[in-house]
């Protein structure tokens, strides 16, 4: 479903991608760790093409992410989650949810919002559509993101630290957002410090130190039998 | 010296004709300017560096020089260029919006950097492009944030406007002048013309504040 090849990240003189290879199959949950700065959220960036890549290439289901068509028919495809949401805070829940379907794949507006009514009780927010992103908890609104990201259908979903700007009683309620999509086969890509949701939902772990791909394996491998030094001595400071 | 109220009387209708002719060339040039201030602004922001650069030119060169030097250039020099004589109204607005629009680019770029990245990027994400994330989600909340400068701009436009009577176009500065020329009463006149700037800019910000604050509730929901 998506192929990292050989993946470089430049920012001026600082290398933070330095010869990335991931492939991520479909319906898998991929579950990225590591330590703050290590270039997590830029690999996943770079998949939507938030970043562009300094060398090496991205492969999102067959799309070769080459030129601006190709890019937008990506991002059509992948659904990204924020670490600090970024809902659209002049919109309601409803137009925050069906905007871009209508705009991108002109849906029409009442099936646009059967859509994201069905999403809005999908994620436990039935009550929440004509509410404003500014009157909603943070675990709220980062439920509302998710169902923003589903409306467009994507056959890919990044999420980038979705529970670190809410309060500890908010996080189960996104996580549990989170492994039911798992569990009906989206494909996921989940930076995250969360590791008993790594370890429970996860298909495999992908461990990420100053710009490289440390080691991977299944969630058991990687918690209870890393190979890495590295991996090793991260994984004690933070479980 | 005796102050001769009567003159402003009989002077008033006529002044305020004049003051009518002062909003409708601001109105006029305020609106153009708004037009090309958003396209300025949007494309000082742009990634292609000759739009930029171009855009930059455009506000350097109207901000560094003065208005009423713009206006001499639009009147006198436009007429080489297109072969023929230009009515002064024209030559006015084209002057005033020119101006304004460089300013208003400012307000609009300022408005939009102030905008949170995560929205253009959230917009990105799901698809859609730069122009649709621009117009649905950047600029309507951009907007909202330069009312109160954009409300400046109107009163300073308006005010600036009196600058439009050295080409002759009778606006309420020309008008007063006009009446001067013909009653010698300078300091009637004058007092009556900024009593009327002064009624027509107060009213302005009045409904600017109303508008910003409107605004905000808005926001609250
Ligand atoms: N837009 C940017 N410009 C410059 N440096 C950046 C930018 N984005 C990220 N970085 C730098 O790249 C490194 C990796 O960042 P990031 O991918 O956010 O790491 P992580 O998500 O693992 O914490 C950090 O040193 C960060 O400061
Ligand atoms: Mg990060």
């Amino acid at each position: 479903m998506i192929n990292i090849k050989n993946v470089h990240k430049h920012f001026g003189k600082l290398h933070v991608l330095k010869g990335i290879n991931a492939d991520i199959a479909e319906k898998e949950v991929v579950v990225v760790i590591g330590p703050s700065g290590s270039g997590k959220s830029t690999l996943l960036r770079c998949i939507n093409y938030l970043e562009e890549p300094t060398e090496g290439e991205i492969i999102v289901d067959g799309i070769p992410l080459t030129n601006e068509a190709n890019i937008n028919k990506v991002r059509e495809e992948v659904g990204m989650v924020f670490q600090r949401f970024n809902l659209f805070p002049h919109k309601s829940v409803l137009e925050n949810i069906i905007l871009a379907p209508m705009t991108v794949r002109k849906t029409p507006k009442s099936e646009a919002v059967k859509i994201a009514q069905d999403l809005l009780v999908k994620v436990g927010l039935a009550d929440k559509e004509h509410a404003y992103p500014e009157q909603l908890s943070g675990g709220q609104q980062q439920r509302v993101a998710i169902a923003r990201a589903l409306a467009m259908k994507p056959k890919i979903m990044l999420f980038d630290e979705p529970t670190s700007a809410l309060d500890p009683e908010m996080v189960k309620e996104v996580l549990d957002v989170m492994k039911s999509l798992a569990h009906e086969g989206m494909t996921m890509a989940i930076v995250t410090h969360e590791m008993g949701f790594a370890r429970e939902v996860g298909d495999r772990v992908l461990f990420m130190d100053e710009g490289r791909l440390v080691e991977e394996g299944t969630p058991e491998e990687i918690f209870s039998h890393a190979k890495e030094d590295r991996t090793k001595s991260f994984l004690s400071k933070i479980l | 010296m005796n102050f001769d109220f009567d003159l402003i009387v009989r002077s008033f209708p006529l002044l305020l004709v004049g003051a009518g002719v002062t909003v409708q060339i601001t109105a006029f040039s305020v609106s153009l300017g708004l037009l090309i201030g958003m396209f300025v602004g949007i494309a000082r922001l742009s990634n292609t560096w000759i739009i930029k650069a171009l855009a930059a030119v455009y506000v350097d060169f109207i901000r560094g020089t003065p208005l009423l030097v713009q206006i001499f250039l639009i009147y006198f020099a436009l007429p080489i260029i297109v072969g023929q004589r230009i009515d002064p109204f024209i030559a006015a607005i084209t002057a005033c919006s020119i101006n304004s629009g460089a300013y208003v680019a400012e307000i609009f770029r300022g408005g939009i950097q102030s905008i949170d990245k995560g929205q253009m990027e959230a917009g990105r994400s799901l698809g859609m492009t730069w122009g649709q994330t621009m117009r649905h989600i950047i600029l309507p909340q951009a907007f909202k944030r330069i009312i109160p400068p954009l409300g400046n701009e109107f009163i300073a436009m308006m005010k600036d406007s009196s600058l439009v009577s050295v080409i002759g176009f009778e606006e309420l500065t020309r008008r007063g002048q006009l009446i001067i020329a013909r009653t010698y009463g300078s300091f009637e006149i004058w007092l009556s013309v900024a009593f009327i700037y002064l009624i027509m800019t107060f009213t302005i910000s009045r409904l600017v504040d109303y508008l910003e604050r409107r605004y905000k509730i808005d926001d609250k929901h």
